[in-house]
Order: C-alpha cells, then sequence, then structure tokens
C-alpha cells in the first residue's frame, strides 16, 4: 500500500526517467547525451531524499571520470588524476570564493535578529499603528513579516513566530481561517526575494552577477510583491468585511502615560501646541518638566532628524568642488586597495573565469559631483592635497542650491506640519511603540542595504557590521528584559562606551560631510574601537548574550555547511557536465527550437516553477542555473533581469503544495482543527499575486532594472 | 554500539562548534577593518585572505557536525513519506554509491593537495602574505572528519533496517525550536488549543 502523497513525487520521477528513456539517442550516444542523462539522473536521485550535497559529490565525480576516460584511451590513471584533481580544485574554489563569504554573515545576522526577541513588539505597535486600515491586523502582519523576514531571512522561524502571535490575533478578531494562514505564509516567504537576501547572494555567485545589482534590482520587486499582497487584503477586507472584520473599539485604545494623559484631558489634544503650553507653567504640578521635556524631545525627533539630514545634503551639495575631490579620491584609494588584494588567494593557474562581481561594489556612487571629482583628478592631482591642507575659510564660495533640494525641502516641511497638525497623544503613544521596534530594525536594514547599493561598503562588509547591528540589537532588547536595577546599572557602564565609541563615528561623518575639515585622529579612532571591544564584553555578560551568541553561532554554522557543502558539490557536477559536452547539446537543441526571446523566457520560468516542487531553491539555483546562464546572451537576455525573475519565481515554490515548507511550519503552531488544506486553499491566491507580479516585472523589467541602471550607469 | 556512535557524533560535533566560533571572529575582524579602513583610512592587505580563510575553515570543518546532526539537504518530495526502514535502505545504498567514493577521493585529494602546497611553503598572493598551506589541510581534514562521520551513519542505517527505527541522535539547537519559540513570545500550548472555539465557530456558521 502507497501512501497518496508519494504518488505525486513517484509519478514526477516516472515522468522523468520516462522522458530521459525516451529523449536519449541509445544507439549513438554521444558524451553529451550522457551529460544530459546524468542531469536527468540527478534529479532522480535527489528526490530519492539523500543529502544532495554527496548526491551531486559522488555522481559529478562518476561521470567526470567517465569523461576524462573516454579521452585518455584508456589510460584509467591519468583520468583518475585529473578527476581528484577536479574534485579538489573545485572544493577549494568554494572555499575562496568572495561572494559566498557574506553567507555566513547575513546568517548570523538573522539568527542574533531572530533572538532579539522584537517581533511580537514590532507586531503589536504596528497592528495598532495600522488600526485605521481595512483589514488591520492582516496588513499588519503582513509588514510586520517583511520586516522581519528581511532582517533574518529564515522562513521556518519567522512562520512560526507569527502564527504563534498573529494567528491567534487575527481568530480571535474574527478574520477567516484561510485568509490569515495565507498572510503568515505568504508574508514569511518575503524574506526570499527582498535583499539582503541569501538567495541572491547564491545566484550570483552561480550565475556571476554581481551581488550588489542583484540586491538593487530585487529591491523594488520585493516591495512591490509585498504591495501586492497588502493591496490584496485591503480589497478583500473592503469586499467581503466577514473575511477581515475591521478591529473593535477596545482593540484600538491605547494606554496613555499618567503624565500626558493628564495634559491631554486638561490643555490639548495636540502634542505640541500643548506640550509648549504645559511647559509654560500652566499646568498640574504633577507633573515634571523632566518628563515634559522628554515627551518634547521624542516628539521633536521626526523634525530634528530632517534636518540635520536636510542640513548635510545641503552642505554635500553646494560645497565647491576642490573639496569634493579629496573624498572622491579617498573612495577610490580604498576601493582600489580591495581591488588589489581581492584576487590573492585565487592561485594564478585558476581554472575557474574570475566573475565580474567585484564590478558593482567598486563603481563609485553615480552622482554628479563625483563625476566631476574624477575629472578634476586627472587634470590637477595636486591641487587636492593643497585644498586638504588649506583651512576651510580660503576654500572658493560654495555653489549655489540646486533647485530640486528646495522641492524636497518644502516637501518635506509640509509633510511635517500635517504630521505635527494630527499628532495627538494617542499618537504619541504609536510613535513611542514603533520607535523602540519598529525604527531600529528598519534603520539597521536600509544601512546595511544603503551602503552597499551606494558602492560604500562590499556586501561581505556590510553585512558583517549588520550582524554586529544585528549584535547589538538584541544585547539591548535582552537588556531590556531584566529587573530595571539591573538595566539602570548596566546603563552606568554601556553609555561611556558608546559615547566613546560614537565620537569617532560622528567625527568621521562630519568629516566626510565636510562639516570638519580633519579626519577622526588615530589615537581617537583605536580609542573608539577599544570601548566597542569593552562594550561587547560587557554586554555578553550583562545581557546574558552568551547562550544567544553560542546558539547563533552553532545555527550559521550548520547553515553555511548546508548551503555551501551543496556549492562544493555542484561545482563538481557542473564541471563534470561542462565536461562531458551536455551544455553543447543543451545549446544546440535549444536553439534549434528557434524559439523568440519570450518565449525562451516562459519555457526557462516555467521549468524553474516545476522544478520547484519536488526540489529546494538551494538545489535549483546551484544546479540549473549554470545550463540557463550561457543560453542567456543567445537571447539577448541580462542574467540580472533573469536572476530577478528566478527570484520571485522561487517565491512561489515555497507556496506551492504539497511540499510547501511554509505550511507545514505554520500547522506546527495552529489549533488543531486548523487542516493543511485550509492553509493550502490560503497560500493559493498569494500564489496568484506572486505570478502576476511576475508578469507584471516582465512586462515592465523597469520596476527591477531602473534601480540598479540608475545607480551602477 | 550505540556508545561508538555518540562518541564520533560528539567529536563532530565538537570540531564543528569550535570551528563555528570563526564567524565571530570574521564578524569582528571585518568591523575592526571596515573602522580601520574607512574611518582611519589604514587598510590592511592580509585580511582579506584572513576572512576568506576563516569563512573557508567555518563551512568546511562544520560538514560532519551537519550531517552528525541530519542538517544537510534533502530532497523532501517523498523522503519524509517513506517508513523509517524504507529510508534507511535508501540512504544505505546511496551512502555506498555516492557519498563514500566522493569523500574518500576528496579527503585523498585534499591530502596530495595540501602535501604539494606544504612542500613549497605556500603563502598567499598579497604584500603581506599569511601561510597558506594550513588553509588546504581543511580539505583532507574535514574530508576525514566527513568520512568518520559517513560510517557512523551507515552504521545507524543499518540499525534501523533491523529496528524499524532511527536510533538517536544527541540534541541540538535547531532552527525552527518550536518549544522555545512559544516560550519567548510567550505562548503556552492551551492558548492555542482554545483558539480552536474560533476556528469551529467559524466553520459552523457556513
Amino acid at each position: 500500500m502507497i501512501r497518496k502523497e508519494l504518488w505525486f513525487g513517484f509519478i514526477l520521477m516516472a515522468i522523468i526517467l520516462a522522458a530521459v528513456a525516451i529523449l536519449m539517442p541509445w544507439s549513438n550516444m554521444t558524451n553529451g547525451h550522457l551529460g544530459l542523462l546524468m542531469l536527468g539522473l540527478v534529479v532522480v536521485a535527489i528526490m530519492l531524499g539523500f543529502p544532495t550535497a554527496f548526491t551531486l559529490m559522488g555522481m559529478g565525480m562518476m561521470f567526470a571520470f567517465f569523461a576524462y576516460w573516454s579521452r585518455s584511451d584508456g589510460h584509467s590513471e591519468r583520468a583518475l588524476q585529473q578527476t581528484l584533481d577536479l574534485m579538489v580544485q573545485s572544493t577549494f574554489g568554494v572555499m575562496r570564493n568572495d561572494v559566498l563569504i557574506s553567507i555566513p554573515l547575513f546568517v548570523f545576522m538573522g539568527y542574533l535578529v531572530e533572538r532579539a526577541n522584537l517581533v511580537s513588539k514590532l507586531f503589536k505597535s504596528l497592528h495598532i499603528a495600522l488600526a485605521r486600515v481595512p483589514g488591520s491586523l492582516a496588513v499588519a502582519t503582513l509588514v510586520t513579516c517583511a520586516i522581519f523576514a528581511t532582517a533574518t531571512g529564515i522562513v521556518g522561524a519567522v512562520v512560526t513566530l507569527m502564527g504563534l502571535l498573529a494567528l491567534p490575533a487575527m481568530l480571535k478578531a474574527g478574520y477567516d481561517v484561510r485568509l490569515s494562514a495565507g498572510v503568515i505564509t505568504a508574508g514569511g516567504c518575503l524574506g526570499i526575494l527582498i535583499p539582503p537576501s541569501v538567495l541572491l547572494i547564491v545566484y550570483g555567485a552561480t550565475a556571476g552577477v554581481s551581488v550588489p545589482k542583484l540586491y538593487a534590482g530585487a529591491f523594488f520587486p520585493g516591495l512591490m510583491l509585498a504591495g501586492l499582497y497588502i493591496l490584496y487584503v485591503i480589497i478583500v477586507a473592503k469586499w467581503k468585511p466577514h473575511l477581515a472584520p475591521p478591529l473593535s473599539a477596545e482593540g484600538r485604545v491605547v494606554e496613555l502615560p499618567a503624565a500626558t494623559r493628564e495634559i491631554n484631558d486638561t490643555i490639548g489634544t495636540r502634542v505640541f501646541p500643548s506640550l509648549l503650553v504645559a511647559l509654560k507653567g500652566k499646568r498640574n504640578q504633577v507633573i515634571t518638566t523632566k518628563e515634559l521635556m522628554k515627551e518634547l524631545w521624542i516628539s521633536l525627533a521626526p523634525l530634528l532628524v530632517f534636518i540635520v539630514i536636510m542640513g548635510l545634503t545641503w552642505n554635500a551639495l553646494t560645497k565647491p568642488n576642490e573639496i569634493q575631490d579629496v573624498s572622491g579620491l579617498e573612495q577610490m584609494g580604498a576601493v582600489s586597495a580591495t581591488e588589489n588584494t581581492s584576487s590573492s588567494l585565487a592561485e594564478p593557474p585558476g581554472t575557474e573565469v574570475k566573475e565580474p562581481t567585484a564590478g558593482g561594489v567598486e563603481e563609485p556612487p553615480g552622482t554628479e559631483p563625483a563625476k566631476e571629482a574624477s575629472i578634476a583628478k586627472v587634470a590637477e592631482p595636486v591641487v587636492e592635497k593643497i585644498a586638504d591642507k588649506l583651512p576651510p575659510s580660503t576654500a572658493p564660495p560654495r555653489d549655489p542650491t540646486p533647485k530640486s533640494f528646495w522641492i524636497v525641502f518644502a516637501v518635506g516641511m509640509t509633510g511635517l506640519v500635517v504630521f505635527y497638525a494630527i499628532f495627538t497623544y494617542t499618537r504619541l503613544e504609536i510613535f513611542k511603540m514603533l520607535l523602540t521596534s519598529f525604527f531600529p530594525l528598519s534603520v539597521m536594514i536600509l544601512a546595511v542595504l544603503g551602503t552597499i547599493l551606494f558602492g560604500l561598503a562590499t556586501p561581505t562588509e556590510a553585512a558583517a557590521v549588520g550582524s554586529l547591528g544585528g549584535f547589538v540589537l538584541a544585547s539591548v532588547y535582552l537588556l531590556l528584559t531584566q529587573p530595571r536595577e539591573k538595566i539602570m546599572q548596566a546603563a552606568k557602564l554601556w553609555i561611556p562606551l558608546w559615547v566613546v565609541f560614537l565620537v569617532s563615528v560622528f567625527w568621521f561623518i562630519f568629516y566626510k560631510s565636510e562639516v570638519v575639515a580633519s579626519p577622526p585622529t588615530e589615537w581617537m579612532g583605536v580609542l573608539s574601537m577599544v570601548a566597542f571591544g569593552i562594550w561587547a564584553v560587557v554586554a555578553v555578560i550583562q545581557a546574558k548574550m552568551l547562550a544567544t551568541v553560542r546558539e547563533s553561532t552553532y545555527l550559521t554554522a550548520k547553515t553555511s555547511a548546508m548551503v555551501c557543502w551543496l556549492f562544493v558539490g555542484s561545482s563538481i557536477f557542473s564541471a563534470a557536465f561542462a565536461l562531458l559536452g551536455g551544455q553543447v547539446i543543451v545549446e544546440n537543441w535549444v536553439l534549434s527550437l528557434g524559439l523568440t526571446p519570450l518565449q525562451f523566457m516562459l519555457l526557462a520560468q516555467f521549468i524553474i516553477f516545476v522544478l520547484g516542487w519536488p526540489l529546494e531553491w538551494t538545489e535549483i539555483i546551484v544546479i540549473f542555473m549554470p545550463i540557463f546562464i550561457p543560453l542567456l546572451p543567445k537571447f539577448g537576455i541580462d542574467p540580472l533581469f533573469f536572476g530577478l525573475l528566478v527570484a520571485l519565481n522561487l517565491q512561489t515554490a515555497f507556496l506551492s503544495p504539497p511540499v510547501a515548507m511554509a505550511a507545514f511550519y505554520l500547522k506546527g503552531v495552529s489549533p488543531p482543527h486548523v487542516t493543511l488544506n485550509q492553509i493550502f486553499a490560503g497560500m493559493l491566491p498569494f500564489m496568484g499575486i506572486q505570478i502576476i507580479a511576475i508578469i507584471l516585472l516582465y512586462v515592465f523589467p523597469a520596476i527591477g532594472m531602473w534601480l540598479p541602471e540608475t545607480l551602477y550607469k | 554500539m550505540q556508545k561508538i556512535l555518540i562518541g564520533v557524533d560528539k567529536i563532530s560535533t565538537w570540531v564543528g562548534q569550535i570551528c563555528a566560533w570563526s564567524v565571530v571572529g570574521l564578524t569582528f575582524l571585518i568591523g575592526w577593518e571596515v573602522f580601520s579602513r574607512y574611518v582611519l583610512n589604514t587598510p590592511h592587505g592580509w585580511v582579506l585572505d584572513a576572512q576568506i580563510m576563516l569563512y573557508g575553515v567555518l563551512f568546511m570543518m562544520a560538514g560532519a557536525y551537519t550531517l552528525s546532526k541530519n542538517g544537510h539537504v534533502r530532497g523532501d518530495v517523498l523522503y519524509s513519506f517513506f517508513t523509517p526502514r524504507t529510508q534507511a535502505t535508501l540512504d544505505l545504498i546511496l551512502y555506498f554509491v555516492f557519498f563514500l567514493p566522493g569523500v574518500i577521493a576528496l579527503t585523498y585529494a585534499g591530502w596530495t593537495f595540501f602535501n604539494d602546497s606544504l612542500k613549497i611553503n605556500e603563502q598567499t598572493f598579497s604584500a603581506d602574505p599569511l601561510p597558506l598551506y594550513p588553509f588546504k589541510f581543511v580539505i583532507p581534514f574535514a574530508g576525514g572528519l566527513l568520512l568518520m562521520q559517513g560510517l557512523v551513519e551507515i552504521v545507524r542505517c543499518v540499525i534501523c533496517i533491523r529496528q524499524g527505527e532511527w536510533p538517536s541522535r544527541i540534541a541540538d539547537v535547531e532552527e525552527v525550536d518550536v518549544a522555545k519559540l512559544k516560550e519567548m513570545v510567550d505562548v503556552k500550548d492551551e492558548d492555542i488549543a482554545a483558539l480552536d472555539k474560533y476556528v469551529v465557530a467559524a466553520g459552523e456558521k457556513k
């Protein structure tokens, strides 16, 4: 008796075997056909469930040996030696791959952030903040998922956590079971696409596309997909309110602290004017000035941030050219240092083609001043040195402020005025909640992403700094769970250390934005670094971070081993496939079909979609991308654009039954009467949206390609 | 028997976990280098090589550790629906067909690769070079560990075929530890069970 779940797999397997058996020209097999046979066999072998990395390694080795042997006129010893060389070279190639190195770092960041335990805060604050939106709970779930999944990238953990937090909330509010399940599973998978995601690194490493470009390209499609999900939920909530009823009145109530409630009741509901009135003296004795000042500072924060950012931008835009040159030069100098050293581990007679990945990073941000800088640099290298030494007072007058700056400024100011006009105490409370959950995480993600996209740092560097950021977040949140006196005690040590650390950082920022003339002195920098190091040790002790770091470390090792060993296996396998000449046959066959680029694209995406059922995304990318990528130039398709479509496409693999793992994670934490079928049914509309998103991206490639094209001209 | 199996598991785990800490080293090394290069403008040539080495050690040495925790990615369309006996039989055959030849070859090739490098005292190709042969030694070492762990897994398959169920492994930190996540967000099983009334009520309405 075979269980019905097995039938699906067996049928798939039988189809593949039958296709291989029929298509093979058994009477006159060439090595190339053998390569195709190997490809068919490997899919079947993977479906048997043996660890894929070793399936690939073993099969690759056998076929590589055969390929060498058939060329060597029976010198089996030489063939064996060549096979061994191939294996060890492929393995070493993965070990010194400077793209894959960012995987452990991003994974580490994800585990640290996951353990910071901010997801419940994030969800609660977002759901109150979004209370007025139709289907608010579902929308809040999607937004939480998008942010949290982006930061962690661990589908299982995000779906489980949201299943524990959001599913009860939605069910209690009378949401439809299927809609709730669909929202959680679809939202949990968003981290696969929205950068910084591991999938894009794996694709970049396989296809030789620069990771920053992929990140830039996937940014808007990721946001678009999340946006489409949210739009769908809002439409459903408006159209069929019984599926997603609006929040009840008590669900929306925000508790105000004593001080602000007092002002709210006696003086006025709007924060800004009433606080000023209260400060002037018209208030109850209960509230201290200190408390009022605190509220005032928090409410002023958006304005201050806006002014600082606009001020720095204005400074950067209008500063005279000579000084700009120095920073441009320095950036290039630093970058060229990277360029020189990056190849040092590569042995001179390397077998692989050097990937063009570094190219994206090296280009300076494509702004106007940077261009001028490089022109001026060529013309007069001496001037810059002089400009560096000259005091700022003798610098030439500032450039005129561009009009666009004033437009942005005006729009921003209007926005702020509107914001303060409707800024009530309730909203202040919501703002505070967001300040402690939503903003730290999104600022961290944007900082990591921003530095990569603008070419300020390589993905590896950004990932490492992101991991440190994750460590900081986790330790702060873990500290906050401790009793109050412990927090105060820790703060006495933490704050001075952070002040020392931040001195250099701000000094550096001000130096870069030309507010200060000289860079931070060396002793100050060293002091800052030491301060951070001491803080890290102190944080591990005081916030009891050791267990968190240890667990994250071990998990990182296991996840990296899983992905990178797969790379080891697949690089041996791909080498064997290339040796056998399978690629040539595939190419000839595809070209003989006389497809248009559109047809080819559809075929490729369809194959990937079908493979998404039995295989995981890692396997699909590392095994099949090396076959598709060489075909792309023949059809004039940009590998970058293809990668974006693949990334969107593989999203559906996570939601397609019967192997959608997101569904199983959700089932594991949902009440017993929620069936798998209900969850699958809930996922279907979201799968539909994913397909719409793929079509949208194909029809309007600018959604993905605009940002990389603008940034890396 | 179980004692030996667990003993080998422990060795793989121990080595893997020690090398796992290199991710912390990697984080701080790059963090320091970023600060040093961008803020202080004093880049170090060897850091790039060192970070690649740390990364290589991290994932290579964790290979056996991951295998001992059954953590390598498997094609899961059929496997989890098989009975343990079928799983073990398939695994056993494939360990002999794919795993053993592949890993033995890799270990052997890695050993010669390392020895060639040691003979010429190979160094990295940069302004301030680091010795390269210890890094190459990682390949045979990781391969050997993996081989040992693979033999243990083969024994496990045999045990499973005889007994009809998989022998136990030592517990380890898991990526999705539902119990731990429940504790983290403070949700209890009763709370989840209590939710059933909403699900059932919604079902009855239709």
